[in-house]
C-alpha cells in the first residue's frame, strides 16, 4: 500500500503548499523561511527541537497565526491571510498535545460539542448523535468497547485520544494535524494509535505528525520534513534517509553517544524501600537506592511506577512497610525531604513543575529560598548568581533570567525545572519522566546532567516509559506490573523485550533472570 | 504560546529595555499615572486641594483602607480573598472600646494593642483553617465568617461605646514636625510589606501557591502554612485598621468599617494584583489605596454628589477587572 502510493505521488498535487513563511514575535525570528507542502493520503512527519518551529507551523496551517510574508496555498488558490474560518472550511484538524475534552461530558457529547445534531424543531437530536458517535468510533477501530454515553473522565488515556481524533473527524477533517500523540500513551496503546493514522491515510487523508520519538516516524510516516532554527533543513522520503541523518539534520551533528558513560563506583545506601504497601495500588515494594547509581523504575501508564516514585518523598499515603533515607524515616512531606537533599522533579513540567506565569528566576529559586537568604531576607546578589550560574550550567535559552517560563520551548521548560532542583544540592534526585516530549538535544543534555549527579555520589530514581532511556541510564531496572515489581534486571542483561515482558505481565520474575 | 527560537538576543538596545520595562510594569504605571492625572487636575481645579495639610489628611485617611489592603494583598496573592476584614476590624474595634468603658485608663492601652492583634490573628487562622481543610471557595468560606461576625458585633452593643482614654487618641493626633506619627508609620509598614512579599521567604511562597498550589507543593513550599499564614496576616492588619478607627473617632463605632472588605478587594485589584492569585506587587495595592484615598477626597472638594460616587466607584471597579483578565480565558 504504501509503495503503490509512493510511485504515484510524484504527480499528485499537494493538497497544502507553504512557500518561504515567516514569522516573528517581539523580534524574535519563530519562522525564518519555512517551506512545507503537504499531498493527499501521505503521513508526512514533522520533526525538530524544541523551539524549531514546528508549533507555529501548524498554527500557521490552522489558521491561527498570519505569516509576516510567504505564500499559502491550498488547492491551487493562494491565501495571504489565512483565517482559522478558512482553514476549517478547508478541513483543517488538530488533535492537540493536552487533550481539549470535557471530563464531565459523555463521549457523543464531546464529539459533537460544538455542532451538535438537531432535530428540525431545533433539540438535539440525540439518537443521530449517539448513532454518528458509533460510526465514527468504529472507523477508528473503537466502536466496541467506547460507548457513546460513557463519560470521558472515564475513559483512559488511550481511549481519550481516540475520542479526540473522532472529534476531529466529526467535521470531516481531510488535513488532520497530531501534536505528539504518542507522548501520554502508555506503549501498548501505540500500534493501535497506529492503526488509526493509517487507516485515516487509505481513506485518503493527510496527516501531518508531530513526534519526539524517530522509531516511530520510521515506522508509520511516507515523508519526514526536518525544522532547525525556524528553517526547513530538509524533506525527505522516510525510505530514503536513516536515524543518524535526521538526527544530524535536527541538532546539526551526529549525536554518537546520547548516553554517557556509567559511573563505576556505587556506594552506600541511600534510600531503602521495606515492604511497601500504598492504598489500593501498590503492594510489596523493596528496594535500595545506592550512592553514585540510577535506579531504572519502568512499568506501563498505572502500574505503579509513579505512585512509588512520589511516596519517596511523602506524596502517598502509606498504609504499612517503610521508606527509610540514611536510615532514617523518610519526611513526610516534599519541602522536608527536599530540606534533607531528597527531592522529587516530577512529570509533566505544565502541572508540577513550573509556575508558568513567573519568571525563569522565580521558578529556578523557588525550592532554594533558605540557601539564598541571610537573616531571613533574600539576597538580590545571592539570587541572581545562583540564577546565571543555573542558566550557565543547563544552557538554558533564551538566556534571561526574567522571561516568562509559559514563554520557553519544551526542552527550556524543563531544563528549568530540573536547574531548579540541581540548586538545592541534593543527595537523592528521583526523576519522574524526565525528557518526556522535548528534543533529542535536550535529552542528550539532561542525560549528561544526571550523569554528572550519580558521578558525584548522589543516588538517581528515574521513573520512565521511555524504554532506551532506562536502558541507556539504569545501572539496575525495575519494572512494574499492576503494583507490584515484576522483576529486576541489570545493565548488562537488559533489553527491551524483557523490559516489556515483565511489564506486559507475560513472563514473571524467575523466566527473566 | 510563542516559542523562543534563537538563544540570548544581542544586548538590547534604551529602547527595547524601556519597552520591557514598560510592558512588565503595565498596572503600576497605569495607576500611578491615574494619580497623577486625577491630582494634578484637582490641584488646579481647586486652591483647597492644593493646600499641604490637605494632602497630609488624604494620607492619613488613606491609613484604615491601606492597612486592610496590605492584608488584603496577601491573601489575594494566594488566589483566595478575605471577605472577613472589615468585620474583623469591628468586632476588635468593639471589644477594645468595651475594655475601655469598662476602665478608662491609659495603662490599659499596651494590653489592648496586644488583645486586638490576638483576636485579628486567631479570625484569620480560622479563616485559613476553613479554607485548607475544606478547599471551598475562599470568597464563601471568609465572607461566612464575616456574617458570623457581623451578628456578633450587633451582640456586643449596638450603641456607640465610650470611654476611650485621652492617651489612646494620640494614635490619630501624635505628630512630628506637622506630620502625623501615624502616617510616617503607616509608610514604614508599606515599605515593610513590600519587602516581605518580594525578598522572604513565606513572601515569595505567596506568589507560588497563588501560581499553582500543585507546583508550590512539589517546589518545596508549605502550601497549607503558608495559606494560613496569609489569613492571619490579613486578620491581623484588619484588627490594626479597628484599632485605629477606634483612635480616630473616639468611640466604639457599631457600623465601623463597613464596606471596607470590598473597597479593599478594590483598591488590590486596581493596582494590578491579580484575583486569580501569583501576580502583582504591593507597591500596586499602595497605588490602589492612594486613588481611591484621592477619588473620595476630590468628590468630597467637588462637591459631587454622593450618588455619583458611588457610581463612579462601581465603573472603576468594572474597568478594574475587565482590564485584568482571567488566566483562562482565551
Amino acid at each position: 500500500m504504501v509503495e503503490t502510493k509512493a510511485a504515484v505521488r510524484e504527480t499528485i498535487e499537494p493538497i497544502i503548499f507553504l512557500r518561504d513563511i515567516q514569522k516573528s514575535f517581539g523580534g524574535i525570528h519563530a519562522l525564518s523561511g519555512i517551506s512545507f507542502d503537504l499531498l493527499p493520503g501521505e503521513i508526512h512527519a514533522l520533526v525538530g527541537e524544541n523551539g524549531a518551529g514546528k508549533s507555529t507551523l501548524i498554527k500557521i496551517i490552522s489558521g491561527a497565526y498570519t505569516p509576516d510574508s510567504g505564500i499559502i496555498e491550498l488547492d491551487g488558490k493562494q491565501y495571504r491571510d489565512f483565517t482559522t474560518n478558512q482553514a476549517r472550511a478547508l478541513g483543517v484538524g488538530i488533535v492537540y498535545q493536552e487533550f481539549t475534552l470535557l471530563p464531565e461530558l459523555s463521549v457523543a457529547e464531546n464529539i459533537f460539542l460544538a455542532e451538535q445534531p438537531l432535530h428540525s424543531y431545533g433539540l438535539i437530536d440525540m439518537k443521530e448523535r449517539y448513532e454518528k458517535t458509533v460510526e465514527l468510533l468504529t472507523r477508528l477501530g473503537a466502536g466496541g468497547h467506547i460507548s457513546p454515553n460513557t463519560l470521558v473522565k472515564n475513559l483512559t488515556v488511550g481511549e481519550q485520544q481516540l475520542v479526540e481524533i473522532a472529534k476531529a473527524l466529526a467535521t470531516d477533517a481531510r488535513i488532520l494535524i497530531m501534536d505528539e500523540p504518542s507522548a501520554v500513551l502508555p506503549s501498548n496503546d501505540m500500534e493501535r494509535l497506529f492503526n488509526v493514522i493509517r487507516t485515516l491515510r487509505a481513506e485518503g487523508r493527510s496527516i501531518i505528525y508531530i513526534s519526539h520519538r524517530l522509531s516511530e516516524i520510521f515506522e508509520l510516516a511516507d515523508r519526514v520534513t526536518v525544522l532547525k532554527d525556524g528553517q526547513t533543513m530538509a524533506t525527505k522520503y522516510v525510505a530514503d534517509t536513516y536515524h543518524g541523518e535526521l538526527v544530524r539534520l535536527m541538532v546539526g551533528r551526529e549525536l554518537t553517544d546520547m548516553y554517557p558513560p556509567h559511573n563505576n563506583t556505587i556506594g552506600n545506601v541511600l534510600l531503602e524501600v521495606k515492604d511497601l504497601y500504598i492504598e489500593g495500588t501498590v503492594s510489596d515494594i523493596n528496594f535500595q537506592v545506592h550512592e553514585g547509581e540510577v535506579l531504572g523504575l519502568a512499568g506501563l501508564g498505572g502500574s505503579g511506577r509513579t505512585t512509588v516514585a512520589r511516596s519517596l518523598v511523602g506524596l502517598a499515603k502509606i498504609l504499612s512497610g517503610k521508606v527509610l533515607y540514611l536510615g532514617k524515616p523518610v519526611p513526610s512531606t516534599p519541602a522536608a525531604a527536599a530540606e534533607e537533599g531528597l527531592v522529587l522533579i516530577p512529570e509533566d513540567r505544565k502541572a508540577y513543575g513550573l509556575v508558568l506565569n513567573q519568571s525563569m528566576r522565580f521558578n529556578i529559586v523557588l525550592p532554594n529560598l533558605r540557601q539564598l537568604s541571610l537573616r531571613g531576607i533574600l539576597r538580590g546578589n545571592l539570587e541572581k548568581t545562583a540564577v546565571h550560574e543555573s542558566v550557565d550550567t543547563l544552557k538554558i535559552k533564551p538566556a534571561k533570567p526574567e522571561i516568562t517560563t509559559e514563554n520557553l520551548s519544551g526542552g527550556n521548560q524543563q531544563k528549568v525545572v530540573v536547574a531548579k532542583w540541581l540548586l538545592s544540592k541534593p543527595r537523592v534526585v528521583i526523576f519522574d519522566e524526565p525528557t518526556r516530549g522535548i528534543d533529542v538535544g535536550a535529552k542528550a543534555e539532561i542525560y549528561q546532567h544526571i550523569r554528572d549527579l550519580t558521578n558525584k555520589g548522589v543516588g538517581v530514581v528515574m521513573a520512565s516509559s521511555d524504554l532506551p532511556e532506562l536502558i541507556g541510564m539504569s545501572d539496575r531496572i525495575l519494572v512494574f506490573h499492576e503494583g507490584r515489581i515484576a522483576g529486576e534486571i541489570s545493565r548488562e542483561e537488559v533489553t527491551e523485550e524483557k523490559i516489556m515482558q515483565l511489564a506486559t505481565g507475560i513472563v514473571t520474575s524467575d523466566a527473566v533472570a | 504560546m510563542k516559542t523562543m527560537t534563537n538563544g540570548q538576543v544581542a544586548n538590547p538596545s534604551f529602547w527595547q529595555k524601556v519597552r520591557v520595562f514598560v510592558k512588565s510594569n503595565v498596572s503600576i504605571l497605569l495607576i500611578y499615572g491615574l494619580i497623577l492625572v486625577v491630582g494634578i487636575g484637582t490641584a488646579v481645579l481647586s486652591e483647597n486641594f492644593r493646600q499641604f495639610s490637605n494632602l497630609v489628611s488624604l494620607f492619613r485617611q488613606s491609613i484604615v483602607l491601606g492597612l486592610l489592603s496590605i492584608g488584603q494583598s496577601m491573601v489575594v496573592l494566594t488566589g483566595g480573598m478575605d471577605m472577613s476584614v472589615a468585620m474583623t476590624a469591628r468586632i476588635v474595634n468593639l471589644v477594645v472600646a468595651t475594655f475601655f468603658n469598662a476602665n478608662s485608663i491609659d495603662a490599659l492601652i499596651l494590653p489592648m494593642l496586644l488583645l486586638g492583634g490576638v483576636i485579628g490573628a486567631i479570625i484569620g487562622a480560622f479563616n485559613g483553617f476553613l479554607v485548607t481543610r475544606t478547599h471551598a471557595n475562599p470568597f464563601i468560606i471568609t465572607f461566612g465568617v464575616a456574617s458570623v461576625l457581623r451578628g456578633i458585633g450587633l451582640a456586643i452593643s449596638n450603641v456607640p461605646i465610650r470611654g476611650v482614654p485621652s492617651g489612646y487618641l494620640k494614635i490619630y493626633d501624635a505628630k512630628v514636625a506637622g506630620i502625623p506619627v501615624n502616617v510616617i508609620v503607616m509608610l514604614l509598614i508599606w515599605l515593610s510589606a513590600y519587602i516581605f512579599t518580594t525578598r522572604t521567604r513565606p513572601g515569595r511562597a505567596l506568589f507560588a501557591v497563588g501560581g499553582s498550589e500543585h507546583v508550590a507543593r512539589f517546589s518545596a513550599i508549605r502550601v497549607n502554612k503558608t495559606l494560613i499564614t496569609a489569613y492571619v496576616i490579613s486578620g491581623v492588619f484588619a484588627a490594626l485598621g479597628g484599632m485605629f478607627l477606634l483612635a480616630r473617632s473616639g468611640v466604639g463605632d457599631p457600623s465601623a468599617a463597613e464596606g471596607l472588605d470590598f473597597q479593599s478587594v478594590v483598591a488590590v485589584a486596581m493596582g494590578g494584583i491579580s484575583l486569580y492569585g501569583g501576580k502583582g506587587s504591593i507597591f500596586g495595592a499602595l497605588g490602589g489605596v492612594i486613588l481611591l484615598g484621592l477619588l473620595s477626597n476630590v468628590f468630597n472638594i467637588l462637591q459631587i454628589d454622593v450618588y455619583y460616587q458611588q457610581l463612579l466607584l462601581g465603573l472603576i471597579v468594572l474597568v478594574a477587572v475587565a482590564a485584568y483578565r482571567s488566566p483562562r480565558s482565551l
